[in-house]
């Protein structure tokens, strides 16, 4: 196949219709620019449900009573468990320590307080590999009918429903890029269409000069593509640009900031260039089948 | 008329080793390069072009095609290069069934048939140069590589003075001769010319017939259509009258 005359004919295509051409990419990087939102937005949940979920450990308290010969034992028994990650044993007095440096220059506070007031505990990390949100209840609800437990506390309901949101998040943009594409492909195949009508002469005669259908429809596919890449990286650079800009106005907050939100990975942002460029030629190719094949 | 054509060799691809793959097809007779077999030709029932018709034509050979109009020598011709198909009977191209043909092997049948539209076909907001050289183009030929060729050509039909205009800035004549250049540019063995001399005066007409011959002299196997009888009054060659749905031998 003679890529440079194709190349060439498609040049000449766009050229010749340049602004039905342009207006076709920047619907196309409109609809990409919607689903980009969305996908940043659900990427950017996902990533904070996990890191929730994942940073979330099950904090055993024991009995104040309970002997100290017990504890190797029961922190055997725990690791023992399926989806322990690690666990740590946490003393009264290591509590107080902590609840010491919590108050800092208000450690009065705290003067005359009995350091074993506090109860001791086990501080349990689910493993990371295995980890989902049904686990960590199995896990928290076993351990509360042994006797040695007083009290048995994790963040559960609210990481639940994120994370459950989370998902339907993600099938919300899985479904509308599927949608999003079959309609950018719609409107470049349809100028690729116009194109095609003021060009039937010349495609007539072409064949009757011995033109493959390959060398006729090239041009058509290849502008059809470049249209779907263009306007898709097009997209990408303004959300980019969006996300930096945003991005500068919210992390004047501690707290958004240690979320550590993401612009999308650079291979999903590959992927989307090529996806939609394949979208609109398939587009394309459907649309001319009809009338291209004598 | 100065028409000297230097060998070349163009490549014809995959399209025409494909076509070549179809030559399994016994020929009638060895040298035969179009054939037709009990050919008919309806458009409707009343619009009977070609019935039961047989024809041989074999390679090298000029055949005059002859016939009042409306008789259907277009239409024969264009079933030649698979623009129409017969209603009946069967069309062997070089050793190849028409009927036999895919989509996607047809372009290696155009490409050894070149045709000379009655209509030109061409591409009127195109230049001379552009128009011609689409033939090699569709072969993969870059625009470089065909050059010299087009314009040898062009030469030949004597409009290396246009080369650049607008085929719609031409003359009728002119533009058939454009038609003309078109269809003989990537050296086809066979080539079909449907009245060619239509629109031409005296001079440009005896100059048409005269490069016919010499690429027939080369070759090429040709059938040429025409009302214009002084063309083969004299002549040795076959004539070949279409009328009433039957091809006659004069
Ligand atoms: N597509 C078509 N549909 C129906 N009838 C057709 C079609 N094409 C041609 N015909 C009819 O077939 C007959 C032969 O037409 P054709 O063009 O082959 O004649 P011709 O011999 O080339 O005439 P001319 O010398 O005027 O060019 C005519 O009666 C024409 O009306
Ligand atoms: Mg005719």
């Amino acid at each position: 196949m003679p890529l440079g005359i194709i190349f060439k004919r498609a040049l000449r295509d766009i050229r010749q219709n340049l602004v039905t051409h342009i207006m076709t990419t920047i619907v196309v990087a409109l609809t990409c620019l919607v689903f980009i939102f969305f996908s940043v937005f659900s990427l950017n949940l996902q990533r904070i449900a996990d890191h929730f979920g994942k940073e979330l450990a099950i904090v055993v308290y024991l009995k104040k009573d309970l002997s100290q010969e017990m504890i190797p034992s029961l922190y055997q028994k725990i690791m023992g468990m399926e989806g322990i990650d690690s666990v740590r044993f946490v003393s009264s007095e290591e509590a107080f320590k902590r609840l010491e440096k919590y108050f800092k220059d208000e450690k009065e506070v705290l003067e005359g307080v009995d350091p074993l007031f506090l109860p001791p505990s086990f501080e349990i990390q689910i493993d990371k590999a295995v980890y989902n949100p049904g686990r960590v209840r199995s896990i928290a609800e076993k351990l509360t009918h042994w006797p040695e437990v007083q009290k048995v506390q994790y963040g559960k309901d609210w990481v639940d429903r994120l994370e459950s949101f989370s998902k339907a998040v993600k099938a919300a943009v899985v479904a509308s890029a599927v949608l999003l594409l079959v309609m950018a492909a719609f409107v470049v195949s349809n100028t690729i269409k116009l194109t095609v009508y003021a060009r039937q002469d010349e495609i007539e005669i072409m064949r009757l000069v011995g033109a493959t259908n390959g060398f006729i429809q090239g041009p058509f596919l290849l502008a059809s593509f470049l249209q779907g890449a263009v306007g898709s990286l097009t997209a990408i650079f303004a959300g980019l640009f969006c996300y930096e800009y945003v991005l500068n106005i919210i992390t004047q907050t501690e707290l958004i900031r240690s979320l550590n939100i993401q612009f999308l990975p650079l291979l999903n942002m590959f992927t989307i260039v090529i996806v939609s460029g394949i979208f609109c030629m398939a587009g394309t190719a459907m649309a001319l089948r009809r009338f291209l094949t004598l | 008329m100065a028409f000297d054509l230097e060998p070349i060799i163009y490549p014809i691809g995959n399209m025409a080793e494909n076509y070549e793959n179809k030559r399994k097809v016994m020929l009638s007779g060895d040298q035969s390069v179009i054939e037709l077999r009990q050919v008919q030709k309806k458009y409707a029932p009343e619009i009977v072009t070609l019935e039961e018709a047989d024809l041989t034509i074999s390679k090298g050979e000029f055949v005059f095609l002859t016939g009042p109009s409306g008789a259907g020598k277009s239409t024969l011709l264009r079933m030649l290069y698979k623009a129409e198909e017969p209603t009946g009977g069967s069309i062997i191209i070089d050793g190849v069934e028409l009927s036999s043909l895919s989509k996607s092997q047809i372009p290696g049948l155009r490409r050894k048939v070149g045709v000379i539209f009655q209509d030109f076909k061409l591409l009127f907001n195109k230049t001379v140069f552009e128009n011609v050289a689409l033939s090699l183009e569709v072969l993969g030929l870059k625009k470089d590589q065909l050059s010299a060729r087009v314009r040898q050509v062009v030469e030949g039909v004597g409009l290396s003075d246009k080369l650049h205009r607008k085929v719609i800035q031409l003359s009728g004549g002119e533009q058939q001769r454009v038609a003309i250049a078109r269809a003989v540019v990537n050296r086809p063995p066979i080539i079909l010319a449907d009245e060619p001399t239509g629109n031409l005066d005296r001079k440009r007409t005896l100059e048409v017939v005269a490069l016919m011959e010499e690429l027939n002299a080369r070759g090429a196997t040709i059938m040429f259509a025409t009302h214009d009888e002084t063309l083969f009054k004299d002549t040795h060659r076959r004539v070949l009258r279409l009328k009433d749905g039957k091809i006659e031998e004069l």
